[in-house]
This record gives C-alpha cells, sequence and structure tokens, in this order.
C-alpha cells in the first residue's frame, strides 16, 4: 500500500535542486524588499512578495511534504484547511477594514 | 467467551491488566466504556447545569426577584450556557459517538484507542478545571475611576438581598466571553482565568478525538461499507469532525489571547490601549458559529437513524440528508457575523452576512421535509425513541423559523439580547439536540445493557418533556418581542412581564421533573429492563448485528456490506407487488448471527489497557493552575509540576510497546507534545530493520 | 525478518477495511495540520490587524525588524526542510548513517533558528524596550512568532529523540521511519508557516505612517 509511493520519490539530487531553487527565490524577495525601500514599487512589491512566498510554499508541500506524490484525499484534505483558513481571514481582515486600507 | 486481550511478553512497564474496578476505567482504552464515561460525566453536568437554571427562572419569577444577587446571578447565567454547550450537549455527542462509530461502520474500536482515552480524560480533567472556580476563583468588580472597587462579586449596585452571593465568585462573563468585559481591566480575579483556560482544555480534547473519528470514518469501515453505505449518524459525526478540526483552532487562538491579556499584559483585547473588542468577536464567532452546528448535527444523525427504523421505511433522500448536513457545516463556517449584526459591522457585511444566513434554511429545509417524507406512508410505531425524533423535528423546526427571523438585520436589531433569542437557541438546542441525544439514549440503550428502558416512564418523561419544554421557552418569545432583556437579574413589576415569567418558571421545574422520570427509568430498567435480545426495533443497520450488552470486542464477525441498510436487507426482500416481505429464515438467521458473534472462533487481540492518557491528561489542568498563579513561586512549581507529569506521560506512552497484537495505535501525533511521543516511539521486542551498525551501537541501555 | 517488519509496516493500512489506502497516522497528522492552518491564521490576522494601526505608544515591530538577520534565519530554517528531507530519503533507502547526519543537521539548524529568535526577542526587548506588553501591534508580533517557535522548539525536540533511538538502536526500524516521515511532515509544515510569515509579518508590514 505505502510502497509505491517511494518509486516517485524525488531524489537527493533532485531535493538539493529544489533547496537551490528555494533559496534562490528567497533572495530574490530579500533583493525585492531592498528594490521597494529605495525605489518605490508600489502595489508590484505586494504582489511580487506574496507570489514568490506562494511559490516556495508550494514546492516545499509539493515535494518536500510529497504531497504531488500522495493519494488525493491528503492533499484535499490540506488545501480544503488552507482554502478554508484563507477565505475566513480574508472576511475577517476585510470586515475589521484592515484589507481595504492596505490595498488603498 | 473466548476472546481475550493478549498482554504482552516484554515491557518496560507493567501494562494495567485489571478489568474491573475504578483501575480499569482509568487505564481502558475501549470506546465502548469511555464512551460511557463521556456519557456519565455529561449527564451530571446536565444536572448541574439544570439547577443553575432553576435558580436563575427562581430569581426571575417574580417582579424585582430578590433571591439572587446579581453577582450571582450573573455567574449563573455564564455558567449555565458554558456548562450546557461544552460539558453537557458536545460530551453527550461524543459518548453516543464514540459507543457507536465504530458499531455503525463495523470496525472493532476506533483508529487510535489510546488517543481516544486521552480525549476523555482531557475532557474530564478540564471539566474539573473550569468548575474549580467555584472553589478556588475570585471575581471582583472592577476598580473604578476614583480608585474604590475590588470588593465583592456585585457588579451591579448594590446587589440588593439575595442569597447564594458565595456563587458570585465564579466566571460572569457569559458563556461568549466578550471582550472586555471579560478581560483584566472589568473582570479582575481569576474567575474568567478558570473559564478560558478551562474550555482551552476541553477544547483540545474535542480537537484529539476529531481527528480520531475522521481516521476511523475513513480507514476502518468494514469491508463493502463504501461512504454512501455508512448511516447518517457515522456521517454526521465525520461532518461533526471536519467543524470540530476547522473550529477548534481559531477559539484557541483567541482564548490564548485572552489568557495573555489577563495574565502576561498583552493588549489584544484592551480597549483603552487600542485593542480591538470586534476583532474577539469575530474570531469567537468564527468558531461559535460552527459550534451550533457541531451541537446540532448529531442529533440530527440521531433522528435519521430512529426515523426509518420506526417508520419502517428507508431514509427518503439518503443522499440528500447527507449532502444537506456537509452544506450546512459549509454555509454554517460563512454565517458567523450574524451574531454581530448589533456590533457595527459594516451595511455591506450586514447584507451578507443576512443573506449566507437564510441561505442556511435551504439544506436544514431539506433535511426536515427528509425526514416527513421518511414517516410519509410509513409503518409508524410510536415507541419512546420514535416520540423524541418526532419531538426533534417539530421542536426544531420552530427554532429554524425563528431562527429565519434573526437573519433579517432590522428584525435581528429588534431582537437582539432579547428573550426571544433565548427563546430561539432554546428551541433549536434543547428542542433539537438534547430531544435528538434523548432518541439516541432510549434507542441504543440496549447496546449498552441488553435490555430495553421502560416504555411506559420513557413516554411520561417524553410528554412531561414536551410540555415542560414549551411552557418554558416558548413564552420567551413573546416576552423577548415584549422588551425583556437577557442577562439581567431584575425587571419592573410595571413590565407587566411577570404572568409569563411565573409560567417559565414553572415550564422549567417540569422540564426537571421529566429528567428526573428518566434517571429512575434508566437506573431501573439497568438491572430490570426487558431483555432486548439482538434486534429489539427490528433495526436496519449494522450496529444491530453485534449482540446486547456489546461485547468488549464489538463484532466477533466483522460485516461484510452489501447495501444500505445492510441489517435490514438480510431481513427483508420485495415481493412482486415491491413491499417489504420478511424472508423465512429470519428468526433463524438472526438466532445464528448472535450466535456467531458471541463466539469467536479464535482470539481476538484488542489494544491493551493503558495508564498514560489519564497521566498524560492529569497534567494539564496542573499547568494550567499554574499559569493562574504564575506570579507567586508556587505558581512556577504547579507549571513545572504539571509539565513533568504530562512529559512522564508521553515518555511512557511512547515507551509502551506498540508491538501489541494488532490495534493499539503510536498515538496519533495530535497534540504537539503528543508528536513527542511519535518521535520516541520504540517498540520493544521488534528488531530493527538494520543490523547494527558497527561502532556506533552504544551500550547506553539503562 | 523481513516478512516480519514488512507486516509491522502495513499494520495501519487495514487490508481488511474499506478506506484510502493512507496509513491511519500519516493521515491523522494530515488532517492536524490543515487544521495548523487555522491556527497561525487567526495568529497572523491578528498581527496584520494591528501591524500598522496608527496611534500606539511605543515602538511597532515593523520599525525594528531586522531584515538581513532575520533572512538569514529564514534561510537556515527553510534549508533544514532540506536536510529534513535527506533524513527521510536516507531512511527509506536504509542508509542509517546518513539518517541519522541529517536528523542531526535538521534538529541543529532547528536550535540554530531558535537561537535567532531568542536573539531578537532580546533585541526588541533591552534595546528597543518593545515588550509584550508595550502595544496591541508588539502583542500580536510577539504571540504569533512565539507559537511558531514553541512549534519549532517540539519539533526539535522529537527529532532529537528520532536521532537518539537511532543511535541506540543502530538504525529505525520501518515504523520508526513512518515516525520519522510524520516529523518530516510537522516540520515542512512549521516551515511554510515559516515562509508565508516572513514575507507577510516582515518583509510586507509597513509602520503606520
Amino acid at each position: 500500500m505505502s510502497s509505491p509511493e517511494h518509486i516517485h520519490h524525488p531524489s537527493p539530487a533532485q531535493y538539493w535542486k529544489i533547496a537551490v531553487v528555494l533559496a534562490v527565490l528567497t533572495a530574490v524577495e530579500v533583493a525585492i524588499y531592498y528594490i521597494h525601500r529605495d525605489f518605490d514599487l508600489g502595489h508590484f512589491n505586494t504582489v511580487l512578495l506574496l507570489l514568490l512566498a506562494a511559490l516556495k510554499f508550494v514546492i516545499v508541500i509539493g515535494w518536500y511534504m510529497h504531497l504531488r506524490f500522495e493519494k488525493s484525499t491528503l492533499s484535499r484534505f490540506f488545501t480544503g484547511g488552507f482554502i478554508l483558513a484563507s477565505a475566513l481571514y480574508t472576511i475577517v481582515l476585510t470586515a475589521l477594514g484592515v484589507i481595504a486600507i492596505r490595498g488603498g | 467467551m473466548t476472546a481475550t486481550a493478549e498482554r504482552p511478553t516484554t515491557t518496560i512497564f507493567r501494562r494495567p491488566s485489571s478489568t474491573k474496578g475504578l483501575w480499569s476505567w482509568i487505564t481502558t482504552v475501549d470506546h465502548k466504556r469511555i464512551g460511557i464515561m463521556y456519557g456519565y460525566a455529561a449527564f451530571t453536568f446536565f444536572i448541574i447545569g439544570g439547577l443553575e437554571a432553576l435558580l436563575l427562572r427562581i430569581q426571575l419569577s417574580q417582579a424585582n426577584g430578590e433571591f439572587l444577587t446579581a453577582g450571582a446571578y450573573n455567574a449563573l447565567f455564564t455558567m449555565h450556557g458554558t456548562t450546557m454547550i461544552f460539558l453537557f450537549v458536545m460530551p453527550a455527542s461524543s459518548a453516543l459517538m464514540n459507543y457507536l462509530l465504530p458499531l455503525l461502520i463495523g470496525a472493532r474500536d476506533v483508529a487510535f484507542p489510546r488517543l481516544n482515552a486521552l480525549s476523555w480524560w482531557i475532557f474530564f480533567f478540564g471539566a474539573i478545571f473550569l468548575y474549580s472556580t467555584f472553589i478556588f476563583g475570585t471575581s471582583m468588580a472592577p476598580v473604578g475611576v476614583d480608585g474604590v472597587g475590588g470588593v465583592d462579586g456585585n457588579l451591579a449596585p448594590g446587589g440588593g438581598p439575595g442569597s447564594f452571593n458565595f456563587l458570585a465568585d465564579s466566571p460572569d462573563g457569559g458563556w461568549f466571553g466578550y471582550q472586555p468585559n471579560a478581560g483584566p481591566l472589568y473582570s479582575p480575579g481569576t474567575a474568567m482565568d478558570y473559564w478560558a483556560l478551562g474550555l482551552q482544555i476541553v477544547g483540545l480534547a474535542s480537537l484529539v478525538s476529531s481527528v480520531n473519528f475522521l481516521v476511523t470514518v475513513l480507514n476502518l469501515r468494514a469491508k463493502g461499507m463504501r461512504l454512501l453505505r455508512m448511516p447518517v449518524f457515522a456521517w454526521m459525526t465525520t461532518i461533526t469532525s471536519f467543524l470540530l478540526l476547522f473550529s477548534l483552532p481559531i477559539i484557541a487562538v483567541a482564548l490564548f489571547m485572552v489568557t495573555f491579556d489577563r495574565q502576561f499584559g498583552s493588549l489584544f483585547f484592551a480597549a483603552n490601549a487600542g485593542g480591538d473588542p470586534i476583532l474577539w468577536q469575530h474570531l469567537f464567532w468564527l468558531f461559535g458559529h460552527p459550534e451550533v452546528y457541531i451541537l446540532i448535527l448529531p442529533a440530527m444523525g440521531i433522528v435519521s437513524e430512529i426515523l426509518p427504523t420506526f417508520s419502517r421505511k428507508p431514509l427518503f433522500g439518503y443522499s440528500a440528508v447527507v449532502f444537506a448536513g456537509a452544506a450546512i457545516a459549509f454555509l454554517g463556517f460563512g454565517v458567523w457575523a450574524h451574531h454581530m449584526f448589533a456590533s457595527g459591522i459594516t451595511p455591506v457585511a450586514q447584507a451578507a452576512f443576512g443573506l449566507a444566513t437564510m441561505t442556511i434554511a435551504i439544506p436544514t429545509g431539506i433535511k426536515i421535509f427528509n425526514w416527513l417524507g421518511t414517516m410519509w406512508m410509513g409503518r409508524i410505531r410510536l415507541h419512546t425513541p420514535m416520540l423524541f425524533a418526532i419531538g426533534f423535528v417539530a421542536m426544531f423546526t420552530i427554532g429554524g423559523l425563528s431562527g429565519v427571523t434573526h437573519a433579517v438585520v432590522p428584525s435581528d436589531w429588534q431582537q437582539t439580547d432579547t428573550y426571544y433569542i433565548v427563546a430561539h437557541f432554546h428551541y433549536v438546542i434543547f428542542g433539537g439536540a438534547v430531544f435528538g441525544l434523548f432518541g439516541g439514549l432510549y434507542y441504543w440503550f440496549p447496546k449498552l445493557t441488553g435490555r430495553l428502558m421502560n416504555e411506559r416512564l420513557g413516554k411520561a418523561h417524553f410528554w412531561l418533556m414536551l410540555l415542560g419544554f414549551n411552557l418554558t421557552f416558548g413564552p420567551m418569545h413573546w416576552l423577548g418581542l415584549q422588551g425583556m432583556v437577557r442577562r439581567t437579574w431584575k425587571y419592573a413589576p410595571e413590565t407587566g412581564l411577570e404572568p409569563w415569567n411565573l409560567a417559565v418558571t414553572v415550564g422549567a421545574f417540569i422540564i426537571a421533573f421529566s429528567i428526573f422520570i428518566f434517571m429512575i427509568n434508566w437506573f431501573t430498567s439497568r438491572r430490570r429492563g426487558e431483555e432486548s435480545g439482538l434486534d429489539p426495533w427490528d433495526a436496519r443497520t449494522v450496529e444491530w448485528m453485534a449482540p446486547n450488552p456489546t461485547p468488549e470486542y464489538n463484532f466477533a464477525v466483522p460485516p461484510v456490506v452489501t447495501s444500505l441498510d445492510h441489517f435490514w436487507h438480510l431481513k427483508y426482500e420485495e415481493d412482486t407487488e415491491g413491499r417489504a416481505v420478511r424472508v423465512d429464515h429470519a428468526d433463524e438467521m438472526l438466532a445464528n448471527i448472535e450466535h456467531d458473534q458471541l463466539n469467536p472462533v479464535s482470539p481476538i487481540h484488542l489494544p491493551n489497557p493503558s495508564y498514560f492518557p489519564f497521566f498524560f491528561a492529569l497534567g494539564l489542568p496542573i499547568m494550567f493552575y499554574g499559569v493562574i498563579y504564575h506570579r507567586t513561586p508556587w505558581g512556577k512549581a504547579l507549571i513545572l509540576v504539571g509539565l513533568v507529569i504530562s512529559l512522564a506521560a508521553v515518555i511512557g506512552w511512547a515507551m509502551e510497546p506498540l508491538e501489541e497484537p494488532h490495534g493499539d495505535d503510536g498515538g496519533l501525533a495530535e497534540h504537539d507534545q503528543l508528536e513527542l511521543a511519535e518521535a520516541a516511539v520504540s517498540p520493544e521486542g521488534s528488531d530493527p530493520v538494520l543490523p547494527p551498525a558497527g561502532g556506533e551501537t552504544e551500550s547506553s541501555d539503562d | 525478518m523481513t516478512e516480519l517488519t514488512h507486516e509491522a509496516s502495513l499494520e495501519h493500512a487495514h487490508p481488511e477495511h474499506e478506506g484510502t489506502g493512507v496509513d491511519d497516522r500519516k493521515l491523522g497528522m494530515w488532517l492536524f495540520l490543515s487544521s495548523e492552518f487555522l491556527f497561525f491564521g487567526a495568529l497572523i490576522s491578528n498581527y496584520l490587524l494591528y501591524s500598522n494601526r496608527a496611534g500606539f505608544p511605543g515602538v511597532y515591530p515593523a520599525e525594528i525588524y531586522d531584515i538581513p538577520f532575520t533572512s538569514v534565519s529564514s534561510f537556515v530554517l527553510l534549508m533544514s526542510s532540506l536536510t529534513m528531507v535527506l533524513a527521510h530519503n536516507a531512511q527509506s533507502r536504509q542508509d542509517v548513517n546518513g539518517t541519522r547526519t541529517w536528523l542531526f543537521a535538521t534538529a541543529a539548524l532547528g536550535a540554530i533558528f531558535l537561537g535567532g529568535q531568542v536573539f531578537e526577542f532580546t533585541e526588541f526587548i533591552v534595546n528597543f524596550d518593545m515588550k509584550l506588553s508595550t502595544n496591541p501591534a508588539a502583542s500580536a508580533f510577539y504571540v504569533l512568532t512565539g507559537f511558531h517557535g514553541t512549534h519549532v522548539a517540539i519539533g526539535v525536540i522529537m527529532l532529537l529523540s528520532l536521532w537518539g533511538i537511532s543511535r541506540r538502536r543502530g538504525g529505525l526500524s520501518d515504523k520508526q521511519g513512518l515516525n520519522l516521515e510524520l516529523v518530516g511532515l510537522y516540520w515542512h509544515f512549521v516551515d511554510i508557516i515559516w515562509i508565508v510569515i516572513f514575507t507577510v509579518v516582515y518583509l510586507l508590514s509597513v509602520p503606520p505612517a
């Protein structure tokens, strides 16, 4: 039951490559932070940083946590929890005026 | 009975082995015994919460009542709500879910038996912790601008004459603990700390069991029991578990924030320092509204089992009932702000949440019509469980309809904080959940005892409770519409509210009397009730294929399920005109089933009892007492003692052999500290996969 | 021997039941982690609510962040996910030394991260006088990062326990290999939460104008 999953798992070399990607993404994030400080990037700053974070987030879940290689039940629950949390707290922050303030 | 729980041969710690007496209950990991303990604890708190309600009602039975002080009144309505929700309805549902879930899906136990025991003990100690506020807690008036105050529990001026003021030293901020009223500034003293930390512990118990139930349902169903062949009660248990899983973390954060505010000087809800009290309301109701469905969905599941059985028809629209339950749960996450229409949220939010709330009426309506459709043209037998199920449908519908009136925002503004709201949620929670739970108790009593409850007393209980219930909560509708406000311990005679209030109080005592009848029935029927045999109700689902009372191993032969209502289809077939006809050999078959289930052919391996869930749970309240008194040296010592007890239990848990023959779990990494158990798990008696690597092996074994 | 351990590894997959085919404990872990989103979501929202609300006394967290320092400690935590997955990989290849080395490396990186957090908190409290009770923004910062740190600390303890068992018994059995996988899931989860915190709480947070 659990053995087939090992077949698809990435190899250590691939794990290292993924780590390099993650490190580069982090470096880009920090770079954007400094660029934004000196040359105001406006909303691009927020959008870019969130996208980069999302990318790292997905890479760790998909490859390091092996969610890509697991049964779909697991990813359904996990994404379910994530989407629920995002939706609920977005509504709360909107209701409390936080998100509108940041957007403007 | 040849079934035995095999004992491990090599252990570090001697495993508990008693099967009778106190220790057997403390160390049990049997889902049925755990369910029974949940049940008795819940019922005890039902009595306590009921007595609190009676005291409140005595106070309100006449205008300008002088029975309670204002402080005692505040404490009693706070503890009544907290008790009934967290210490009665939730654990009572938990009792039935624990006892029945494995039976309903044809399993021998839940996925993680020791975690199950852990849930129960955490709940138990959490409840004791919460109630110890009556002994240790203090409640003081806020220090006023002139620096006076800090006297006794009388927030209201003077407090007036009245008794029971000793009760005032307990949580008095309402079951919802609104901030900043329940914060350090306006509720100094320790009582609200007991409330916040007590609920934290009790919540942890539910979180642990939600994961446990979900894994059980997902992985342990009997062969052939596909998801859409599960009994509806198993479905509603699943949906409830999801609600718990996703809503409890929110209240955990909110309660931690309160505790940090009160104990460590953070300012989350300190309105005077820029904290936002509305944040509390959002977080509380983000949890609090799903909580409403956590209370009602199990009862809906119970009723969906009882109605088909006693109507002798399949549940009308099985999959619609299941999906409606899921839809209620899903929508239930998106309507929390309807508790806050009067809190100054924006008009857009009011409109959105009002509409969302109304949509919940759709799946709920689907369920109600399905239940009616089940009874329609059925050959109905009005046994006590059926009466409670019908009572549930009727009373819950009334509560549901008054609920829709709150969804209309301007209407809600008129109703907020009046007795109309009190009437509504009692129709839903008492008329709904409690009627359903009682129905379940009567229905499944034989599984517990092998006997039936007395029908005559059962019917007396039902009719008296129905009468008392409506006399209590019906008039609250008009009292509320006449403007009687909640949580106020006195009203003036000129308001003209007195007659109905007196009626309400009389109704409350009738309910109390009906519960007394139930208790007599329960305790006499346990010993002297009519023997039930295997299938007293001509039931439909596989839990009735296990003997009554349920043997320790549940099923000697796990059922292999071929259809929805599997058990029914074994007994009945369709004739040419599509009518259900009992098959010729049905009685013989039932006798065979009972014989096979009572006589296992080979030893059945059951999970072994364990001390560690009990001791792990014991550490938590000790730690939390320490948090409340952390400013004193002995408070710090208590934190340490609690930590050591829990940690020792975790280590013991981890060292306890896993390689028991079948069944026991490694302790699912649920609570953070439990994950330590996961990590440190070291099965004795099993060879490591790998040969010892030369010099690496250290002889540091103890 | 092989047969025996094989059986043990399947014990939680219940071939005799209808089910997901996913090991009980693994399924439970994923369910638990999915609920943790709600836990950290509340704490992060809480921070977002207060972090740039004007008019609080004292220092705002966003005014005193040491971005280079936090970038380094974020990098450390991120790389601990690499070592974690390498430990898991080594275990699945039955490479005892590799498992042990990577387990220890993961725990060490986690400990370095925690050390960084202790340093950061001390810095904020001592040099900038930003305490838990300074203002709601500070409260939210400390409680959010504190709870995350607590999760990391629990992870470090679990990793060290596994490492200790592996040393004492000359390797981990299949069953403990599953434990390693579960600890790994938990560890990666704590890491992805930090990915969010690093971006949202540190890089994007601005003090009120």
